[in-house]
Protein backbone atom coordinates (compact mmCIF):
# COMPACT_ATOMS: atom_id res chain seq x y z
CA UNK A 1 0.00 0.00 0.00
CA UNK A 2 2.41 2.53 1.21
CA UNK A 3 4.77 1.93 -2.00
CA UNK A 4 2.35 2.08 -4.21
CA UNK A 5 1.00 5.85 -2.77
CA UNK A 6 4.64 6.69 -2.55
CA UNK A 7 4.80 5.72 -6.78
CA UNK A 8 1.63 7.56 -7.40
CA UNK A 9 2.74 10.38 -5.33
CA UNK A 10 6.04 10.36 -7.29
CA UNK A 11 4.43 10.25 -10.87
CA UNK A 12 2.57 13.19 -10.02
CA UNK A 13 5.12 15.30 -9.06
CA UNK A 14 7.05 14.61 -11.55
CA UNK A 15 4.40 15.65 -14.18
CA UNK A 16 4.17 18.63 -12.19
CA UNK A 17 7.27 19.39 -12.30
CA UNK A 18 7.71 18.53 -16.29
CA UNK A 19 5.17 21.18 -16.32
CA UNK A 20 8.12 23.35 -15.75
CA UNK A 21 8.96 24.68 -12.44
CA UNK A 22 5.82 27.23 -11.10
CA UNK A 23 7.87 29.82 -12.30
CA UNK A 24 7.68 29.46 -15.83
CA UNK A 25 3.80 28.49 -15.55
CA UNK A 26 3.08 32.08 -13.32
CA UNK A 27 5.32 33.89 -16.07
CA UNK A 28 2.92 32.27 -18.80
CA UNK A 29 0.31 33.66 -16.97
CA UNK A 30 1.80 36.72 -15.70
CA UNK A 31 3.60 39.17 -18.46
CA UNK A 32 6.13 41.23 -17.58
CA UNK A 33 6.60 40.02 -13.45
CA UNK A 34 9.21 42.37 -11.79
CA UNK A 35 12.25 40.92 -10.65
CA UNK A 36 11.54 41.33 -7.05
CA UNK A 37 8.20 38.97 -7.81
CA UNK A 38 10.65 36.49 -9.42
CA UNK A 39 12.63 36.40 -6.39
CA UNK A 40 9.75 36.30 -4.05
CA UNK A 41 8.31 33.14 -5.91
CA UNK A 42 11.16 31.61 -6.29
CA UNK A 43 11.76 31.75 -2.36
CA UNK A 44 8.52 30.70 -1.98
CA UNK A 45 8.63 27.40 -4.32
CA UNK A 46 12.09 26.95 -2.65
CA UNK A 47 13.35 26.75 -6.51
CA UNK A 48 16.73 27.24 -4.91
CA UNK A 49 16.86 23.55 -3.75
CA UNK A 50 17.38 20.51 -6.03
CA UNK A 51 14.33 18.68 -7.07
CA UNK A 52 14.97 15.72 -4.80
CA UNK A 53 15.04 18.24 -1.72
CA UNK A 54 11.82 19.57 -3.21
CA UNK A 55 9.75 16.69 -3.63
CA UNK A 56 10.50 15.43 -0.13
CA UNK A 57 9.59 18.99 1.06
CA UNK A 58 6.39 18.17 -0.88
CA UNK A 59 5.45 15.08 0.78
CA UNK A 60 6.39 16.22 4.03
CA UNK A 61 3.65 18.95 3.92
CA UNK A 62 1.12 16.69 1.94
CA UNK A 63 1.72 14.30 5.25
CA UNK A 64 0.95 17.07 7.97
CA UNK A 65 -2.64 18.00 5.60
CA UNK A 66 -0.86 21.09 4.04
CA UNK A 67 -1.67 20.54 0.87
CA UNK A 68 0.01 23.51 -0.90
CA UNK A 69 -1.57 26.90 -2.50
CA UNK A 70 -3.15 26.99 -5.62
CA UNK A 71 -2.73 29.44 -7.74
CA UNK A 72 -6.26 31.50 -6.80
CA UNK A 73 -4.32 31.77 -3.70
CA UNK A 74 -6.12 29.99 -1.90
CA UNK A 75 -5.00 26.29 0.28
CA UNK A 76 -6.01 23.91 -1.53
CA UNK A 77 -6.76 21.89 1.57
CA UNK A 78 -9.44 24.01 2.03
CA UNK A 79 -11.16 23.87 -0.67
CA UNK A 80 -10.35 19.96 -1.17
CA UNK A 81 -12.72 19.33 1.81
CA UNK A 82 -16.20 20.39 0.28
CA UNK A 83 -15.54 19.34 -3.15
CA UNK A 84 -14.46 15.47 -1.83
CA UNK A 85 -17.55 14.71 0.17
CA UNK A 86 -19.89 15.94 -3.03
CA UNK A 87 -17.88 13.80 -5.02
CA UNK A 88 -18.11 10.40 -2.37
CA UNK A 89 -21.40 11.37 -1.83
CA UNK A 90 -22.71 11.09 -5.39
CA UNK A 91 -19.66 7.94 -6.39
CA UNK A 92 -21.39 6.07 -3.04
CA UNK A 93 -24.62 6.62 -3.74
CA UNK A 94 -24.67 4.91 -7.11
CA UNK A 95 -22.20 2.27 -6.17
CA UNK A 96 -24.60 1.25 -3.30
CA UNK A 97 -27.89 1.02 -5.89
CA UNK A 98 -25.61 -0.68 -8.48
CA UNK A 99 -24.78 -3.54 -6.24
CA UNK A 100 -28.14 -3.38 -4.83
CA UNK A 101 -29.95 -3.26 -8.45
CA UNK A 102 -27.17 -5.20 -10.09
CA UNK A 103 -26.94 -8.28 -7.84
CA UNK A 104 -30.74 -9.64 -7.77
CA UNK A 105 -30.69 -8.68 -11.48
CA UNK A 106 -28.03 -10.64 -12.24
CA UNK A 107 -29.05 -13.54 -9.99
CA UNK A 108 -32.32 -13.74 -12.10
CA UNK A 109 -31.19 -13.25 -15.20
CA UNK A 110 -29.21 -16.47 -14.36
CA UNK A 111 -31.84 -18.30 -13.78
CA UNK A 112 -33.46 -17.64 -16.43
CA UNK A 113 -31.25 -17.78 -19.30
CA UNK A 114 -32.28 -17.66 -22.63
CA UNK A 115 -35.38 -16.49 -22.05
CA UNK A 116 -36.57 -13.47 -23.21
CA UNK A 117 -36.32 -11.16 -20.37
CA UNK A 118 -32.27 -12.61 -20.24
CA UNK A 119 -32.12 -11.57 -23.17
CA UNK A 120 -33.15 -8.05 -22.74
CA UNK A 121 -31.46 -7.83 -19.69
CA UNK A 122 -28.08 -8.83 -21.36
CA UNK A 123 -29.09 -6.17 -24.08
CA UNK A 124 -29.29 -3.38 -21.87
CA UNK A 125 -26.40 -4.35 -19.89
CA UNK A 126 -23.95 -4.23 -23.13
CA UNK A 127 -25.66 -0.75 -24.12
CA UNK A 128 -25.11 0.47 -20.81
CA UNK A 129 -21.18 -0.12 -20.57
CA UNK A 130 -20.36 0.77 -24.33
CA UNK A 131 -21.96 4.80 -24.21
CA UNK A 132 -19.93 7.07 -22.32
CA UNK A 133 -21.21 8.23 -19.46
CA UNK A 134 -22.17 12.01 -19.63
CA UNK A 135 -23.40 11.15 -23.26
CA UNK A 136 -26.11 9.15 -21.43
CA UNK A 137 -26.41 12.41 -18.64
CA UNK A 138 -26.42 14.96 -21.98
CA UNK A 139 -29.60 12.83 -23.57
CA UNK A 140 -31.19 12.57 -20.03
CA UNK A 141 -30.65 16.31 -19.39
CA UNK A 142 -32.32 17.10 -23.15
CA UNK A 143 -35.22 14.61 -22.18
CA UNK A 144 -35.90 15.70 -18.66
CA UNK A 145 -35.08 19.12 -17.89
CA UNK A 146 -35.05 20.56 -20.86
CA UNK A 147 -37.93 19.07 -22.63
CA UNK A 148 -40.31 18.14 -20.02
CA UNK A 149 -39.01 20.49 -17.55
CA UNK A 150 -39.18 17.53 -14.39
CA UNK A 151 -35.70 17.74 -12.75
CA UNK A 152 -32.60 20.21 -12.71
CA UNK A 153 -29.62 19.89 -15.19
CA UNK A 154 -26.90 20.98 -13.24
CA UNK A 155 -25.31 21.95 -9.83
CA UNK A 156 -25.83 20.39 -6.89
CA UNK A 157 -28.40 22.80 -5.43
CA UNK A 158 -30.71 25.52 -6.61
CA UNK A 159 -31.06 28.96 -6.26
CA UNK A 160 -32.79 29.55 -3.11
CA UNK A 161 -33.38 26.04 -3.02
CA UNK A 162 -36.98 26.34 -5.38
CA UNK A 163 -36.58 22.55 -6.86
CA UNK A 164 -39.51 20.90 -4.66
CA UNK A 165 -40.01 22.46 -1.76
CA UNK A 166 -37.04 22.62 1.12
CA UNK A 167 -33.69 22.17 0.64
CA UNK A 168 -33.61 18.62 1.40
CA UNK A 169 -35.67 17.76 -1.55
CA UNK A 170 -34.11 19.97 -3.68
CA UNK A 171 -30.82 18.50 -2.89
CA UNK A 172 -32.45 14.86 -4.09
CA UNK A 173 -34.12 16.88 -6.84
CA UNK A 174 -30.80 17.35 -8.36
CA UNK A 175 -29.49 13.94 -7.14
CA UNK A 176 -31.47 11.86 -9.23
CA UNK A 177 -29.95 12.81 -12.99
CA UNK A 178 -26.43 12.09 -11.86
CA UNK A 179 -26.63 9.27 -9.79
CA UNK A 180 -29.18 7.88 -12.52
CA UNK A 181 -26.37 7.78 -15.07
CA UNK A 182 -23.41 6.50 -12.69
CA UNK A 183 -25.82 3.56 -11.73
CA UNK A 184 -26.85 2.93 -14.98
CA UNK A 185 -23.30 2.35 -16.57
CA UNK A 186 -22.29 0.31 -13.20
CA UNK A 187 -25.16 -1.44 -13.24
CA UNK A 188 -24.48 -3.19 -16.62
CA UNK A 189 -21.15 -4.26 -15.65
CA UNK A 190 -22.37 -6.02 -12.57
CA UNK A 191 -25.51 -7.67 -13.98
CA UNK A 192 -23.21 -9.42 -16.18
CA UNK A 193 -20.43 -10.37 -13.94
CA UNK A 194 -23.12 -11.50 -11.60
CA UNK A 195 -24.80 -13.47 -14.30
CA UNK A 196 -21.64 -15.23 -15.79
CA UNK A 197 -20.75 -16.23 -11.87
CA UNK A 198 -24.24 -17.33 -10.98
CA UNK A 199 -23.80 -19.64 -14.70
CA UNK A 200 -20.50 -20.88 -13.65
CA UNK A 201 -21.58 -21.90 -10.40
CA UNK A 202 -25.15 -23.06 -11.05
CA UNK A 203 -23.46 -25.70 -12.84
CA UNK A 204 -21.88 -27.14 -10.01
CA UNK A 205 -22.29 -30.30 -8.27
CA UNK A 206 -23.37 -29.24 -5.11
CA UNK A 207 -26.24 -27.30 -5.96
CA UNK A 208 -27.78 -30.25 -7.52
CA UNK A 209 -26.76 -32.09 -4.20
CA UNK A 210 -28.55 -29.35 -2.59
CA UNK A 211 -31.61 -29.26 -4.62
CA UNK A 212 -32.52 -32.70 -4.09
CA UNK A 213 -32.37 -32.35 -0.96
CA UNK A 214 -35.29 -30.64 -0.45
CA UNK A 215 -34.10 -27.27 0.15
CA UNK A 216 -36.26 -24.36 -1.46
CA UNK A 217 -34.94 -22.93 -4.85
CA UNK A 218 -34.77 -19.56 -3.17
CA UNK A 219 -32.17 -20.90 -0.20
CA UNK A 220 -30.18 -22.90 -2.72
CA UNK A 221 -29.78 -19.86 -4.94
CA UNK A 222 -28.99 -17.22 -1.99
CA UNK A 223 -27.73 -18.84 0.48
CA UNK A 224 -25.20 -21.44 -1.74
CA UNK A 225 -25.17 -20.16 -5.16
CA UNK A 226 -24.92 -16.62 -4.32
CA UNK A 227 -22.10 -16.92 -1.73
CA UNK A 228 -19.94 -18.25 -3.97
CA UNK A 229 -20.16 -16.42 -6.77
CA UNK A 230 -20.38 -13.23 -5.07
CA UNK A 231 -15.89 -13.11 -4.36
CA UNK A 232 -15.03 -11.96 -7.97
CA UNK A 233 -17.65 -9.44 -7.67
CA UNK A 234 -16.72 -7.82 -4.45
CA UNK A 235 -13.14 -7.23 -6.19
CA UNK A 236 -14.92 -5.78 -9.30
CA UNK A 237 -17.29 -3.23 -6.99
CA UNK A 238 -13.63 -2.23 -4.88
CA UNK A 239 -11.96 -1.66 -8.44
CA UNK A 240 -15.22 0.04 -10.08
CA UNK A 241 -15.22 2.31 -7.20
CA UNK A 242 -11.46 2.85 -7.76
CA UNK A 243 -12.69 3.55 -11.82
CA UNK A 244 -15.44 5.54 -11.17
CA UNK A 245 -13.66 7.73 -8.81
CA UNK A 246 -11.49 8.72 -11.39
CA UNK A 247 -13.69 9.01 -13.88
CA UNK A 248 -15.33 11.78 -12.28
CA UNK A 249 -14.31 14.61 -14.19
CA UNK A 250 -16.74 13.54 -17.21
CA UNK A 251 -20.02 13.31 -15.36
CA UNK A 252 -19.22 16.16 -12.88
CA UNK A 253 -18.54 18.22 -16.11
CA UNK A 254 -21.70 17.39 -17.44
CA UNK A 255 -24.06 18.08 -14.69
CA UNK A 256 -21.59 21.06 -13.19
CA UNK A 257 -21.45 18.98 -9.84
CA UNK A 258 -19.86 20.69 -7.79
CA UNK A 259 -16.77 17.86 -6.53
CA UNK A 260 -13.28 16.95 -6.97
CA UNK A 261 -13.39 15.33 -10.62
CA UNK A 262 -15.25 18.85 -11.83
CA UNK A 263 -12.37 21.11 -10.09
CA UNK A 264 -9.76 18.71 -11.09
CA UNK A 265 -10.92 19.39 -14.92
CA UNK A 266 -11.00 22.93 -14.59
CA UNK A 267 -7.56 23.63 -12.41
CA UNK A 268 -5.69 21.00 -15.20
CA UNK A 269 -7.56 23.30 -17.78
CA UNK A 270 -5.66 26.48 -15.86
CA UNK A 271 -2.70 24.58 -15.05
CA UNK A 272 -3.04 24.75 -11.73
CA UNK A 273 -0.70 22.61 -10.47
CA UNK A 274 -0.71 22.61 -6.64
CA UNK A 275 -4.75 22.02 -6.86
CA UNK A 276 -4.38 19.39 -9.41
CA UNK A 277 -1.77 17.57 -7.37
CA UNK A 278 -3.62 18.05 -4.04
CA UNK A 279 -6.75 16.33 -5.75
CA UNK A 280 -4.78 13.49 -7.35
CA UNK A 281 -3.03 12.61 -3.99
CA UNK A 282 -6.99 12.84 -2.46
CA UNK A 283 -8.23 10.57 -5.14
CA UNK A 284 -5.38 8.04 -4.82
CA UNK A 285 -6.55 7.32 -1.04
CA UNK A 286 -9.57 7.33 -1.81
CA UNK A 287 -9.22 4.56 -3.88
CA UNK A 288 -6.34 2.79 -1.94
CA UNK A 289 -8.71 2.76 0.94
CA UNK A 290 -11.62 1.29 -1.02
CA UNK A 291 -9.30 -1.05 -2.10
CA UNK A 292 -8.52 -2.20 1.22
CA UNK A 293 -12.12 -2.38 2.52
CA UNK A 294 -12.89 -5.00 -0.46
CA UNK A 295 -9.89 -6.72 0.70
CA UNK A 296 -11.30 -6.56 4.05
CA UNK A 297 -14.67 -7.60 3.03
CA UNK A 298 -13.12 -10.35 1.16
CA UNK A 299 -11.35 -12.38 3.72
CA UNK A 300 -15.25 -11.72 5.63
CA UNK A 301 -17.45 -13.38 3.32
CA UNK A 302 -14.79 -16.42 1.92
CA UNK A 303 -13.24 -18.16 4.76
CA UNK A 304 -10.59 -19.19 2.67
CA UNK A 305 -9.04 -16.07 2.53
CA UNK A 306 -7.45 -14.72 5.82
CA UNK A 307 -5.95 -11.93 6.27
CA UNK A 308 -1.82 -12.43 6.41
CA UNK B 1 -21.58 -12.12 -35.00
CA UNK B 2 -23.70 -9.10 -34.76
CA UNK B 3 -20.46 -6.88 -32.96
CA UNK B 4 -18.16 -7.68 -36.19
CA UNK B 5 -20.90 -6.11 -38.53
CA UNK B 6 -20.57 -3.49 -37.05
CA UNK B 7 -16.91 -2.72 -36.43
CA UNK B 8 -16.36 -3.93 -40.51
CA UNK B 9 -19.09 -1.31 -40.73
CA UNK B 10 -17.03 1.64 -38.91
CA UNK B 11 -13.89 0.28 -40.23
CA UNK B 12 -15.30 1.20 -43.76
CA UNK B 13 -16.57 4.44 -42.73
CA UNK B 14 -12.88 5.23 -41.01
CA UNK B 15 -11.42 4.42 -43.94
CA UNK B 16 -13.74 5.60 -46.83
CA UNK B 17 -15.61 8.27 -45.22
CA UNK B 18 -13.17 10.89 -45.14
CA UNK B 19 -13.02 10.96 -49.22
CA UNK B 20 -16.52 10.34 -49.50
CA UNK B 21 -18.11 12.70 -46.87
CA UNK B 22 -19.64 16.40 -47.77
CA UNK B 23 -17.40 18.23 -46.34
CA UNK B 24 -13.69 18.53 -45.34
CA UNK B 25 -12.17 18.38 -41.58
CA UNK B 26 -13.10 21.16 -39.68
CA UNK B 27 -14.58 23.55 -42.14
CA UNK B 28 -16.78 26.24 -41.56
CA UNK B 29 -18.04 26.30 -45.21
CA UNK B 30 -21.66 26.07 -43.88
CA UNK B 31 -21.02 29.26 -42.09
CA UNK B 32 -20.22 31.38 -45.63
CA UNK B 33 -23.50 29.45 -46.89
CA UNK B 34 -25.81 31.15 -43.80
CA UNK B 35 -26.38 27.70 -42.64
CA UNK B 36 -24.61 27.85 -39.20
CA UNK B 37 -26.85 26.19 -36.38
CA UNK B 38 -29.27 24.70 -38.93
CA UNK B 39 -31.38 21.86 -37.67
CA UNK B 40 -31.24 18.24 -39.52
CA UNK B 41 -32.25 18.53 -43.13
CA UNK B 42 -31.68 16.49 -46.28
CA UNK B 43 -28.20 18.76 -46.74
CA UNK B 44 -27.21 18.56 -43.40
CA UNK B 45 -28.17 15.37 -42.22
CA UNK B 46 -26.98 15.67 -38.37
CA UNK B 47 -27.41 19.48 -38.72
CA UNK B 48 -25.00 22.09 -38.65
CA UNK B 49 -23.05 23.76 -35.56
CA UNK B 50 -23.34 27.06 -34.04
CA UNK B 51 -20.04 27.29 -35.60
CA UNK B 52 -20.70 26.05 -39.10
CA UNK B 53 -19.36 22.66 -39.07
CA UNK B 54 -21.26 20.16 -40.74
CA UNK B 55 -21.91 17.71 -38.20
CA UNK B 56 -22.39 14.91 -40.69
CA UNK B 57 -18.67 15.28 -41.84
CA UNK B 58 -17.52 15.81 -38.61
CA UNK B 59 -18.69 12.77 -37.26
CA UNK B 60 -17.17 10.78 -40.55
CA UNK B 61 -14.12 12.35 -40.44
CA UNK B 62 -14.25 11.47 -36.30
CA UNK B 63 -14.47 7.95 -36.93
CA UNK B 64 -11.05 7.65 -39.00
CA UNK B 65 -9.24 9.41 -35.81
CA UNK B 66 -11.54 7.55 -32.96
CA UNK B 67 -10.54 4.34 -34.45
CA UNK B 68 -7.07 5.28 -34.90
CA UNK B 69 -6.63 6.01 -31.13
CA UNK B 70 -8.79 2.83 -29.94
CA UNK B 71 -6.68 0.63 -31.97
CA UNK B 72 -3.03 1.80 -31.73
CA UNK B 73 -3.71 2.82 -28.42
CA UNK B 74 -4.69 -1.04 -27.82
CA UNK B 75 -2.10 -2.42 -29.88
CA UNK B 76 0.36 -0.99 -27.91
CA UNK B 77 -1.14 -1.23 -24.92
CA UNK B 78 -1.31 -4.92 -25.29
CA UNK B 79 2.45 -4.79 -26.11
CA UNK B 80 3.86 -3.46 -23.21
CA UNK B 81 1.47 -5.48 -20.91
CA UNK B 82 2.23 -8.84 -22.83
CA UNK B 83 6.35 -8.02 -22.29
CA UNK B 84 5.84 -6.91 -18.81
CA UNK B 85 3.52 -9.59 -17.93
CA UNK B 86 5.52 -12.49 -19.32
CA UNK B 87 8.61 -11.05 -17.65
CA UNK B 88 6.48 -10.51 -14.14
CA UNK B 89 5.81 -14.31 -14.43
CA UNK B 90 8.73 -16.07 -16.23
CA UNK B 91 11.36 -14.78 -13.71
CA UNK B 92 10.65 -15.82 -10.21
CA UNK B 93 12.76 -13.91 -8.46
CA UNK B 94 14.13 -10.58 -7.79
CA UNK B 95 12.83 -8.76 -11.19
CA UNK B 96 9.35 -10.89 -11.11
CA UNK B 97 8.83 -8.97 -7.65
CA UNK B 98 10.01 -5.44 -9.30
CA UNK B 99 7.90 -5.75 -12.37
CA UNK B 100 5.16 -6.69 -10.53
CA UNK B 101 5.35 -4.04 -7.47
CA UNK B 102 5.60 -1.00 -11.00
CA UNK B 103 2.58 -2.77 -12.52
CA UNK B 104 0.88 -3.00 -8.98
CA UNK B 105 1.21 0.87 -8.42
CA UNK B 106 0.25 1.50 -12.13
CA UNK B 107 -2.87 -0.52 -11.52
CA UNK B 108 -3.65 1.82 -8.60
CA UNK B 109 -3.48 5.03 -10.27
CA UNK B 110 -6.47 7.04 -11.01
CA UNK B 111 -6.87 6.62 -14.99
CA UNK B 112 -8.50 9.62 -16.22
CA UNK B 113 -7.06 11.75 -13.74
CA UNK B 114 -3.27 11.47 -14.68
CA UNK B 115 -4.03 10.89 -17.91
CA UNK B 116 -5.69 14.53 -18.43
CA UNK B 117 -3.21 15.94 -16.57
CA UNK B 118 -0.01 14.21 -18.71
CA UNK B 119 -2.07 15.25 -21.93
CA UNK B 120 -2.79 18.85 -21.02
CA UNK B 121 0.82 19.67 -19.57
CA UNK B 122 2.30 17.73 -22.70
CA UNK B 123 0.32 18.97 -25.24
CA UNK B 124 0.95 22.66 -24.15
CA UNK B 125 4.13 22.53 -22.78
CA UNK B 126 6.80 20.03 -23.83
CA UNK B 127 5.62 18.21 -27.12
CA UNK B 128 3.32 20.65 -29.20
CA UNK B 129 2.12 19.26 -32.52
CA UNK B 130 1.54 15.56 -31.58
CA UNK B 131 -1.84 15.74 -31.67
CA UNK B 132 -3.73 12.39 -31.23
CA UNK B 133 -0.31 10.20 -31.12
CA UNK B 134 0.40 11.99 -27.89
CA UNK B 135 -2.95 10.58 -26.27
CA UNK B 136 -2.19 7.67 -27.57
CA UNK B 137 1.12 7.18 -26.06
CA UNK B 138 -0.53 8.54 -22.75
CA UNK B 139 -3.32 5.96 -22.80
CA UNK B 140 -0.76 3.25 -22.99
CA UNK B 141 1.67 4.50 -20.55
CA UNK B 142 -1.53 4.06 -17.62
CA UNK B 143 -3.20 1.35 -19.10
CA UNK B 144 -0.73 -1.68 -19.89
CA UNK B 145 -1.10 -2.57 -15.94
CA UNK B 146 -4.21 -4.54 -16.42
CA UNK B 147 -3.34 -6.43 -18.98
CA UNK B 148 -0.07 -7.05 -17.21
CA UNK B 149 -1.99 -8.75 -14.47
CA UNK B 150 -3.55 -11.58 -16.39
CA UNK B 151 -0.95 -12.17 -18.83
CA UNK B 152 1.51 -12.57 -15.69
CA UNK B 153 -1.48 -15.28 -14.22
CA UNK B 154 -1.35 -17.21 -17.69
CA UNK B 155 2.49 -16.84 -17.82
CA UNK B 156 2.56 -18.99 -14.09
CA UNK B 157 0.46 -21.50 -15.19
CA UNK B 158 1.64 -22.23 -18.50
CA UNK B 159 5.02 -21.98 -17.22
CA UNK B 160 4.57 -25.40 -14.81
CA UNK B 161 2.90 -27.05 -17.97
CA UNK B 162 4.75 -30.13 -19.30
CA UNK B 163 6.36 -28.90 -22.73
CA UNK B 164 7.41 -25.64 -21.55
CA UNK B 165 9.22 -28.04 -18.79
CA UNK B 166 10.24 -30.33 -21.47
CA UNK B 167 11.87 -27.63 -23.89
CA UNK B 168 13.74 -26.83 -20.70
CA UNK B 169 15.70 -29.80 -20.33
CA UNK B 170 16.36 -30.31 -23.36
CA UNK B 171 18.31 -26.81 -22.90
CA UNK B 172 16.17 -24.27 -24.69
CA UNK B 173 17.07 -20.37 -23.43
CA UNK B 174 14.86 -18.19 -22.04
CA UNK B 175 14.08 -16.11 -25.14
CA UNK B 176 13.24 -19.21 -26.85
CA UNK B 177 10.88 -20.41 -24.32
CA UNK B 178 9.15 -16.97 -23.90
CA UNK B 179 8.75 -16.91 -27.08
CA UNK B 180 8.04 -19.74 -28.61
CA UNK B 181 6.39 -21.41 -25.91
CA UNK B 182 4.90 -19.08 -23.49
CA UNK B 183 3.71 -16.20 -25.64
CA UNK B 184 1.52 -18.26 -28.31
CA UNK B 185 0.10 -20.03 -25.91
CA UNK B 186 -1.44 -16.97 -23.78
CA UNK B 187 -2.49 -15.65 -26.83
CA UNK B 188 -6.43 -16.32 -26.44
CA UNK B 189 -6.86 -14.14 -23.04
CA UNK B 190 -4.61 -11.31 -24.70
CA UNK B 191 -6.79 -11.09 -28.30
CA UNK B 192 -10.18 -10.71 -25.58
CA UNK B 193 -8.69 -8.15 -23.44
CA UNK B 194 -6.80 -6.26 -26.89
CA UNK B 195 -10.84 -6.43 -28.35
CA UNK B 196 -12.55 -5.21 -25.27
CA UNK B 197 -9.50 -2.32 -24.91
CA UNK B 198 -10.12 -1.17 -28.12
CA UNK B 199 -13.78 -0.29 -27.46
CA UNK B 200 -12.38 1.01 -23.77
CA UNK B 201 -10.01 3.41 -25.05
CA UNK B 202 -12.00 4.90 -27.80
CA UNK B 203 -14.39 5.48 -24.83
CA UNK B 204 -11.66 7.26 -22.49
CA UNK B 205 -10.49 8.98 -26.02
CA UNK B 206 -13.82 11.17 -26.15
CA UNK B 207 -13.60 11.93 -22.27
CA UNK B 208 -10.34 13.23 -22.92
CA UNK B 209 -11.82 15.47 -25.61
CA UNK B 210 -14.75 15.83 -24.41
CA UNK B 211 -13.22 18.09 -21.22
CA UNK B 212 -11.01 19.83 -23.91
CA UNK B 213 -7.59 17.88 -23.06
CA UNK B 214 -7.12 16.85 -26.45
CA UNK B 215 -6.42 17.98 -29.73
CA UNK B 216 -8.35 21.03 -30.86
CA UNK B 217 -7.42 20.55 -34.47
CA UNK B 218 -8.16 16.95 -34.88
CA UNK B 219 -11.84 16.32 -35.41
CA UNK B 220 -12.95 13.57 -32.99
CA UNK B 221 -16.23 12.77 -31.61
CA UNK B 222 -15.32 14.17 -27.95
CA UNK B 223 -14.29 17.24 -29.60
CA UNK B 224 -17.76 17.85 -31.04
CA UNK B 225 -19.63 17.00 -27.99
CA UNK B 226 -17.37 19.47 -26.51
CA UNK B 227 -18.20 21.73 -28.99
CA UNK B 228 -21.68 21.18 -28.81
CA UNK B 229 -22.38 20.68 -25.04
CA UNK B 230 -22.87 24.68 -24.38
CA UNK B 231 -25.56 24.22 -27.06
CA UNK B 232 -27.45 21.42 -25.76
CA UNK B 233 -30.68 23.34 -24.78
CA UNK B 234 -31.44 24.92 -28.36
CA UNK B 235 -28.98 22.33 -30.48
CA UNK B 236 -29.39 19.26 -29.60
CA UNK B 237 -28.60 17.59 -32.68
CA UNK B 238 -24.66 18.40 -31.87
CA UNK B 239 -24.37 16.17 -29.22
CA UNK B 240 -26.45 13.48 -30.03
CA UNK B 241 -25.63 12.32 -33.39
CA UNK B 242 -21.51 11.81 -32.51
CA UNK B 243 -22.78 10.20 -29.34
CA UNK B 244 -24.68 8.09 -30.78
CA UNK B 245 -22.04 6.89 -33.22
CA UNK B 246 -19.36 6.69 -30.56
CA UNK B 247 -21.97 4.58 -28.52
CA UNK B 248 -22.62 2.15 -31.77
CA UNK B 249 -18.71 1.63 -32.40
CA UNK B 250 -18.20 0.83 -28.83
CA UNK B 251 -21.05 -1.41 -28.75
CA UNK B 252 -19.20 -3.41 -32.30
CA UNK B 253 -16.63 -4.03 -30.26
CA UNK B 254 -17.48 -5.16 -26.98
CA UNK B 255 -20.05 -7.59 -28.86
CA UNK B 256 -16.85 -8.66 -30.93
CA UNK B 257 -14.81 -9.15 -27.42
CA UNK B 258 -17.60 -10.73 -26.29
CA UNK B 259 -18.09 -13.13 -29.21
CA UNK B 260 -14.82 -13.96 -28.71
CA UNK B 261 -13.84 -14.24 -25.34
CA UNK B 262 -16.95 -17.25 -25.71
CA UNK B 263 -15.57 -18.59 -28.96
CA UNK B 264 -11.67 -18.90 -27.19
CA UNK B 265 -12.84 -20.19 -24.14
CA UNK B 266 -15.02 -23.09 -24.36
CA UNK B 267 -15.61 -23.68 -20.52
CA UNK B 268 -18.18 -20.60 -20.14
CA UNK B 269 -19.81 -21.78 -23.50
CA UNK B 270 -23.68 -22.48 -22.82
Amino acid sequence: MIPVFLGVAILTYAVGNAAGSPLDLIRIGLRNPSPAVIEAMRHYYHLDRPVYERFLLWLWQLLQGNLGVSQSGRPVAQQIGAWALTTLELQVISLVLAVAIGVPVGVYSAQHQYSKSDYVITSTAIFGYSMPVFWLGIILIIVFSFTLGWLPSSGAHGLSFVWWGNPLLDHLAHLILPVTVLTYVDLATFVRLVRANMLEVLRQDYILAARSSGLSERTVTYRYALRNAISPVITIIGLSFGAALGGAPATETTFSWPGLGYAFAQAALNLDIPLVQGITVVITIMVLAANLIMDLMYAVLDPRVRID
Amino acid sequence: MAGSAIVVFFLAVGLFGPYLAPYPARSYEALYAGEAGDPPSWKHPFGVEQSGIDVFSETIHGTRNDLYVGLAASILTTLLGVALGAVAGYYKGRIGEIVLGITQVFFVIPFLLLILLFARVFSILVFKGLGLTLIVLIIAFFGWSSVSFVVRGETLKIKEMEFVQASRSIGASSWRLLFRHIVPNILSPVIVITTLNIAGFILTEVVVSFLGFGDANTSTWGLILNEGFSYIRTRWWVCVFPGLACVFCVLGFNLMGDGLSDALNPRLRE
